[in-house]
């Protein structure tokens, strides 16, 4: 469904000095998939995720979704930012009503179903607290339910759980799991986690550091629904992680041994 | 916990008036000034609570307030529009940037005779002296907080299905806010300033002129009186603005 | 050789008068009234009033009050606002005195402070010097209490005494914040200045101005206008030039509300 092809990305730094972040990438990503994009810091994960969100435009090769190139943002890719990136001045009600309201639903039924989505994400009884007021993790779900709230065919994830403490973040990925079984949308998940990615994706993208390419593509054969508590203990696991860190290391090896 | 927090500013206001008042009563007390230099703070109190009470006195409140509220807005609406599209705008930006750069540094008050050649003595002169003045604070700050929006708020506003002209209304200016308001607060007390200051320069009525004409006859009493009462004007309405700002920004955190 | 592009942007400021003066001769030429003279005719006024021996003593006034008031202000306020910013004990002391003296405009004290101490050059620059100091030891203050205390502590550890750690770390930490309290303070000066001399009229560039609005002479009044414009720009702009000197080492900051930076 999404197709990456030849995808290359230049920046032109303020010295006027060119910086290669990503180079020849070229991806298919099939419907109702989750996949992790893995790499250290500067490999251009996220710049990968922002071209497919259409937020911005590949300098080479381009990028399709459904067969159509990406000309720009759509509610059919919905973000989910590390930083969250909730409008402070709308209540979380607010803010994941925005969506439906920018389709047209009418109020009466975009806030009946906005609640529901609340409830689901687990902050009923917080629909009009401003974000300000919310903690971390709390102010995660209701991004991860604004953007829900328009029903995209395609989640892009970038790090989201990166600004969470590690308790938040092992409930927020579960929780999110749960909520992906439901309707198995696409899920692009950015992340420099390996531990992360293997608990949660189908396949992973390792990619080397910058300029970034593709390192490996690994599939990731665990069943589904995956427990931590038993994940955890399971030598299938410990042996995507090890042998993944493994990739990732040889990767960042060039930097020292060049 | 918004009424506690007006309170709040209000008390906290209240301390340094206190303190001057304190000071001022010092030093009339221990006979550091004549009379006839520094009246006593309750005589000019007492002058202040005479005053309101007569119609005299409230027109030429009224006066002023008209012209400051005039002026003031005219600022807000010219500078939060013309600060926006130039944020919104390279083409807008590139007139705008030089011209500001070249007006900015220029003291407005320069232009009051010109104002009065073509305006006369009466209140348009003097709106547009405050409007000119409290301008630009304004539309910097609200190009600042325009200009410097957290980009994914507006890639989120987009992916939600926003078409692209209206993520100025939709996203920029909401997100701009804080910036705006605290220009505005700004632009007020220069308001107040001027509003006072172009009075005393030249005009026929309001506080200001109620200064220099104590002045003129040396009544040094009813020279504190106008300027206790633009003073208490000026904090009264500071205090709305800041009303006003805790009820906009309840959402956002604290800067 | 200068790119296209920055030589537009060089040039803006310049096409930006040469816009507004151009704008000004077409308005006065529409409306026609003998109060809105041409900007040509103001421009030709210009050379007989800094040819005027009187005037130009006038505007030499000014301008020398205007340094005096700015100079004693900024040598007494950063010191101070250092202090205060270093110093919970100084800034206790001193912050109501300061937090009540800053919403009075002070050129409105003209009036009470001739009454005092007469009409002449010492309540102009008495006014100045207040109008100036408030700023500058504000962004003092600001500037001392962002230097980090890490600077201070290795500083102690060299062997710096107070006084020294002061002058030769929270002084040039502080001095981007410091200057952009001078330059408001400047921007004040100058207009506190003219306001001050259109309100007890004596001598000086707004006594000028009033002169000859009561006198008719148009010309003059908008000739006047065009020179203390200047001033305002010139110094501004010098200023602006001093800054970058004297800071070339620190990040570029926002000059809220002054101009675009």
């Amino acid at each position: 469904m999404i197709e990456i092809d030849h995808v290359s990305q230049v920046f032109r730094t303020s010295g006027r000095q060119e910086h290669l972040a990503l180079s020849d990438i070229s991806l298919t990503i099939e419907d109702g998939a989750f996949v992790s994009i893995l790499g250290p810091s500067g490999c251009g994960k996220s710049t990968l995720l922002y071209i497919v969100g259409g937020f911005v435009n590949p300098t080479g090769g381009v990028a399709k979704v459904k067969g159509r190139p990406i000309t720009g943002p759509g509610p059919d890719r919905g973000p989910v930012f590390q930083e969250f990136a909730l409008f402070p001045w709308k209540s979380v009600l607010g803010n994941v009503m925005y969506g439906p309201r920018q389709q047209g639903v009418k109020r009466g039924d975009a806030e009946a179903q906005s609640r529901a989505l609340i409830e689901m994400v687990g902050l009923k009884g917080f629909e009009h607290f401003y974000p300000k007021e919310l903690s971390g993790g709390m102010k995660q779900r209701v991004a991860l339910a604004r953007t829900l709230a328009y029903h995209p065919a395609v989640l892009l994830m970038d790090e989201p759980f990166g600004a969470l403490d590690a308790h938040t973040r092992t409930r927020l990925q579960n929780d999110l799991l749960n909520i992906w079984e439901r309707d198995r949308k696409t899920v692009l998940f950015v992340t420099h986690s390996v531990e992360e990615a293997v608990f949660l994706s189908d396949k992973i993208v390792v990619m080397t550091r910058s300029p970034g390419r593709i390192k490996q593509i690994v599939d990731i054969g665990l069943p589904r629904p995956r427990r931590r508590a038993e994940l955890l203990l399971d030598p299938r696991y410990q042996k995507y992680v090890v042998d993944i860190e493994g990739m990732i290391d040889d990767t960042s090896e060039d930097e020292l041994h060049p | 916990m918004n009424a506690r927090a007006v309170t709040t500013d209000v008390l906290l206001g209240m301390v340094p008036i206190a303190l001057l008042i304190g000071l001022w009563q010092a030093i009339a007390s221990f006979g550091y000034a004549p009379v006839a230099l520094l009246p006593p703070p309750g005589a000019v109190f007492m002058r202040l609570a005479q005053q309101l009470a007569t119609t005299a006195f409230q027109q030429e409140i009224g006066a002023t307030l008209f012209r400051l509220f005039a002026g003031f807005s005219i600022a807000v609406i010219l500078g939060v529009g013309i600060g926006l599209a130039a944020a919104a705008s390279s083409a807008v930006n590139a007139v705008v940037r030089p011209l500001v750069r070249v007006l900015a540094p220029l003291p407005k008050v320069a232009l009051y005779p010109a104002l009065l050649l073509l305006l006369g003595f009466g209140h348009e002169s003097k709106i547009i002296l405050v409007a000119a003045d409290a301008l630009f604070p304004i539309l910097l700050s609200t190009y600042y907080g325009a200009s410097t929006v957290e980009q994914k708020l507006i890639w989120s506003a987009m992916a939600a299905g926003t078409p692209r002209r209206q993520i100025l209304f939709k996203v920029v200016l909401p997100a701009a806010v804080p910036s705006i308001l605290t220009g505005c607060r700004i632009g007020l007390v220069i308001s107040c300033i001027v509003v006072f200051l172009a009075e005393m320069i030249a005009s026929t009525d309001g506080l200001g002129h109620l200064l220099v004409a104590a002045a003129r006859t040396f009544q040094a009493v009813d020279m504190f009186v106008p300027l206790i009462t633009i003073s208490l004007l000026g904090l009264v309405l500071n205090g709305l603005l800041q009303a006003v700002r805790s009820y906009l920004l309840r959402g956002f955190p604290e800067v | 050789m200068m790119s296209m592009r920055t030589l537009v942007t060089r040039s803006g400021p310049l096409l930006a008068c040469l816009g507004l003066l151009g704008i000004w001769q077409i308005a006065a030429l529409i409306l026609n009234t003998d109060s809105f003279p041409t900007a040509m005719d103001a421009i030709r006024a210009i050379p007989s009033i800094l040819g005027d021996k009187e005037s130009l003593i006038n505007i030499l006034a000014s301008l020398r009050r205007m340094a005096i008031g700015f100079s004693l202000a900024v040598m007494l306020s950063i010191p101070l606002g250092l202090t205060m910013g270093r110093s919970r004990g100084v800034a206790s002391f001193f912050n109501p005195l300061l937090m009540v003296i800053y919403p009075v405009p002070k050129a409105a004290l003209m009036p009470i402070i001739m009454l005092w101490l007469g009409v002449g050059d010492v309540s102009k620059t008495l006014v100045i010097f207040l109008g100036v100091s408030l700023p500058v030891i504000y962004h003092s203050i600001q500037g001392a209490k962002a230097v980090e205390e890490k600077m201070l502590w290795s500083g102690a550890a060299m062997g710096l005494s107070a006084a020294q750690r002061m002058i030769r770390i929270v002084l040039p930490a502080a001095l981007p914040e410091i200057l952009t309290g001078c330059r408001t303070g400047l921007v004040l000066a100058l207009i506190t200045m003219i306001t001050s001399e259109m309100i007890a009229r004596q001598s000086g560039a707004g006594n000028i101005l009033f002169n000859a609005l009561d006198m008719g002479q148009y010309d003059t009044v908008y000739a006047m206008i065009i020179i203390i414009g200047a001033m305002g720009i010139g110094l501004d702009a010098a200023f602006e030039k001093l800054r970058a000197q004297l800071v070339n080492w620190s990040e570029p900051r926002f000059d809220l509300p002054l101009s675009f930076s």
